[in-house]
């Protein structure tokens, strides 16, 4: 196989080791259903869900159980049959305690379930389905953005005169180190995968179809390549690999690198007519349309030194971090840290009770010695102005500068600075000798200023 | 000799003087017709009022300090006793300056921190190692149990100007003598546990706790939580029980043996006095008094 090298890139960004080798070679594995699920009714951008089930009440695997008529929301769904045991205060991995449905797991009337990616091939053809018929299922079907952010999908989609959409980008990229589940869902489930994205192209109406993988992944790129190759050229789909380099598969970045397009500060892709979709979430449009099944599993990336299995699971979402540890073999004794996510942008949990949610794409386990050669663990010392922050930010900031006003309370020169264009990426805290955190200070940043608004207004 | 070049320099020099004497009148002139021309009226109130405060621009009133302060309530009287650290002495002398009479409790507002939790009776899950800071290890979920109560990393204490508040024991405390009523603190919290009180009384019973979660939950994660049992209402109106958590209505508050009732049935302990010379509350884990006889 001749190497692929992707030529398109974007301005700044780092290579943080690949370490991707933990689990890139291990093939989708369905886990046995746990004793109990807790399924958070906050996974995703927007209103959080109100449960539509009340405690002591039977529910079945795929069953409605909260939701919520606010524009902005995902439906959230039962991934098991059994009852709720609880509507209560649960750990989540990103907003502390939130609610949540605890149900208590039927154990002698639950199968494992297992991928659908068998009930897809060539011969799909998205026109036998409405623009509304798919909307209606990606809305049912509780469907939001498995990237990380959770945007709930059926907004992206659903066709808006005032933001017509062109180009569907697919954002295969994976920059992210440890995490391999996009990638093994490109070369297992090719084609649920791409009958996803033909289908949102369908809904959103986008002409052209862009999957941008970088080139660190050539037999994905080669997989799909054919497969668009046997579909016979009917849609304007092409497989563009872009250069491997952290932050790639940011959206903006991506855009960037693809198609050329610089999205303006404080917007958003639709105002340039561009739709951005992950790659787990077009496999779950394929699957709730074509088999009405809701979002209920998702495959999560078990990786780093410190547990026994390292994989890719298909795993229920409500399943908790413990239960999915145990599966994998136990931590080893090495054991230090829990991410849910990878190390650059994920966030560290520190109770092992917290639930999977639907964005949660890995687990990465850290050993004390991966920890410590990590920067935080050092001594912090005073910015020497070397500006390797700024040559890195991939949006083109000045780090340094908003950490410092974020240090000192000065909101006013932070926000001059333009705070709340950070993607947090984590780029100026990784390559940073002195070791400051400035991406923590950041996030701090943004946080006092949601703080503040809120008390204003 | 000496006498001849003074005298020379009289007369070479004399133009040159009475040039700068006239440039010197001409000026004075300027400035004489300038000074009554464009005159500034001050208001000799504002001077007043601005002696009148305590002058430390602590900016609780919301204004830029206390000069700024001054300026506004002259022009617009409802301003009137937003100066925290001054209290009703303050206001009452506003008053007098601007023949204004003044209206409500006058009450001085304190803070409360509605936590009572040392580091020895709450519980963590993780050690936290990223930026000393209540906002940074509040955007880390779960790193201490208890989702409601003080972080003890001291949000409070880098805003307070007059050195009233401590971390101690993972706590913030606060030292009522020193403590102007500015409010900076309350502002300062992330899990917004400070609320500013009224001060009826000198000192003022609260409920030391924002736990939210269910009674059991409260009981792992910490020792001295409120569980909202609701024992408190029952024993005294000034309690209200909502959410799993137990509140008091400051503004009725007044000693009374219900209050105290209330305060020693607590299962938790959690019902405590708060204010100048306050009696120490009950021990974590020690049984309620009154079930003790």
């Amino acid at each position: 196989m001749a190497e692929i090298r992707g030529k398109f890139t974007f301005p700044g960004g780092t290579h943080p080791p690949e370490n991707k080798h933990f689990s890139e070679n291990r093939s989708i594995e369905p886990v046995s259903v746990p004793k109990q699920v807790a399924v958070l009714l906050s996974q995703h951008l927007g209103a959080v869900c109100v449960p539509t089930v009340a405690k002591k009440e039977a529910v079945l695997a795929g069953q409605m159980i909260g939701k919520s008529d606010a524009f902005v929301s995902a439906a959230i769904h039962s991934p098991v049959n059994g009852t709720v045991k609880d509507i209560t205060l649960l750990p989540h991995p990103v907003i502390g305690r939130t609610m949540g449905i605890v149900i208590d797991v039927d154990a002698e009337n639950n199968e494992i379930k297992q991928p659908v990616n068998g009930q897809f091939d060539k011969t799909f053809n998205p026109e036998n389905y409405t623009v509304e018929q798919i909307c209606r299922a990606v809305k049912e079907g509780g469907i939001v953005g498995m990237g990380g952010a959770g945007f709930p999908t059926r907004v992206k989609i659903e066709p808006n005169p005032a933001m017509p959409k062109e180009i569907l980008l697919i954002n295969a990229c994976e920059c992210e180190p440890f995490i391999t589940c996009d990638y093994r869902v490109m070369l297992e489930w090719t084609w649920q995968f791409l009958a996803g994205v033909r289908l949102a192209a369908r809904a959103a109406g986008c002409e052209k179809i862009r999957i941008g993988i970088e080139d660190n992944k050539p037999e994905a790129i080669e997989v799909l390549t054919n497969a668009v190759k046997e579909l016979g050229g009917k849609e304007d789909i092409r497989v563009v690999p872009v250069k491997t380099k952290y932050p790639q598969g940011g959206e903006r970045q991506l855009i960037q690198s693809v198609l050329g397009k610089t999205v303006p500060t404080g917007s958003i892709p639709p105002t340039i007519g561009v739709c951005v979709l992950n790659v787990g979430t077009c496999a779950a449009i394929a699957e709730a349309v074509a088999t009405g099944n809701s979002l209920t599993h998702r495959v999560v990336t078990v990786a780093g030194c410190a547990i026994a299995k390292p994989g890719n699971y298909y795993v229920p979402i409500g399943m908790r971090v413990e239960d999915l540890i145990a599966y994998c073999g136990g931590l080893t004794e090495t054991a230090a840290k829990v991410v849910m996510g990878g190390p650059m942008m994920g966030f560290a949990i520190a109770d092992l009770s917290t639930p999977l949610t639907k964005t949660s794409g890995a687990l990465t386990f850290l050993t004390k010695a991966a920890v410590t050669r990590a920067k935080h663990e050092k001594q912090q010392t005073p910015c020497i102005r070397c500006g390797r922050c700024l040559t890195v930010c991939p949006e083109h900031l000045n780090p340094t500068r908003i950490a410092h006003a974020v240090k000192y309370f000065r909101m006013d020169i932070a926000q001059d600075y333009y705070l709340s264009a950070c993607i947090e990426c984590g780029c100026c805290s990784y390559v940073c000798p002195a070791n400051i955190e400035i991406t923590g200070y950041i996030k701090t940043g943004k946080l006092l200023q949601a703080r503040a608004k809120r008390r204003l207004g | 000799m000496v006498l001849a070049s003074v005298m020379e320099l009289v007369n070479n020099a004399w133009p040159a003087a009475l040039l700068a004497l006239g440039l010197g009148s001409l000026f004075a002139l300027i400035l004489l017709i300038a000074s009554i021309k464009l005159r500034v009226v001050v208001d000799p109130k504002i001077d007043a009022v601005h002696k009148a405060l305590p002058n430390i621009d602590c900016g609780a009133c919301g204004f830029a300090g206390c000069a700024s302060y001054a300026k506004a309530v002259v022009t617009n009287p409802e301003l009137l006793g937003k100066c925290a650290p001054g209290g009703s002495d303050t206001s009452n002398a506003i008053a007098g300056i601007l023949n204004l009479q003044m209206s409500g409790s006058g009450a001085p507002m304190r803070p409360v921190i509605h936590c009572r939790a040392c580091e020895q009776d709450k519980t963590y899950f993780a050690d936290y190692d990223g930026i000393i800071g209540c906002t940074s290890a509040n955007a880390q979920p779960n790193v201490q149990a208890c989702a409601f109560g003080c972080l003890g990393y001291g949000g409070c204490v880098r805003r307070c100007r007059f050195d009233a508040l401590h971390i101690i024991d993972g706590l913030a405390v606060i030292d009522y003598e020193k403590c102007t009523g500015c409010g900076a603190c309350a502002r300062g919290c992330p899990r917004e546990l400070i609320e500013m009180v009224p001060f009826t009384q000198d000192i003022m019973m609260t409920v030391a706790c924002n736990s939210k979660e269910g009674g059991k939950n409260t009981r792992t994660f910490c020792k001295v939580g409120c569980i909202g049992c609701g024992l408190c209402s029952k024993q005294c109106d000034l309690f209200t029980t909502e959410n799993n958590l137990a509140r008091l209505d400051f503004a009725r508050y007044e000693p009374s043996e219900a209050a105290q009732t209330a305060m020693d049935k607590c299962p938790t302990g959690n019902i405590v006095f708060r204010g100048k010379n306050a009696p120490a509350p009950r021990e974590a884990g020690q049984k309620p008094a009154a079930s003790a006889k």
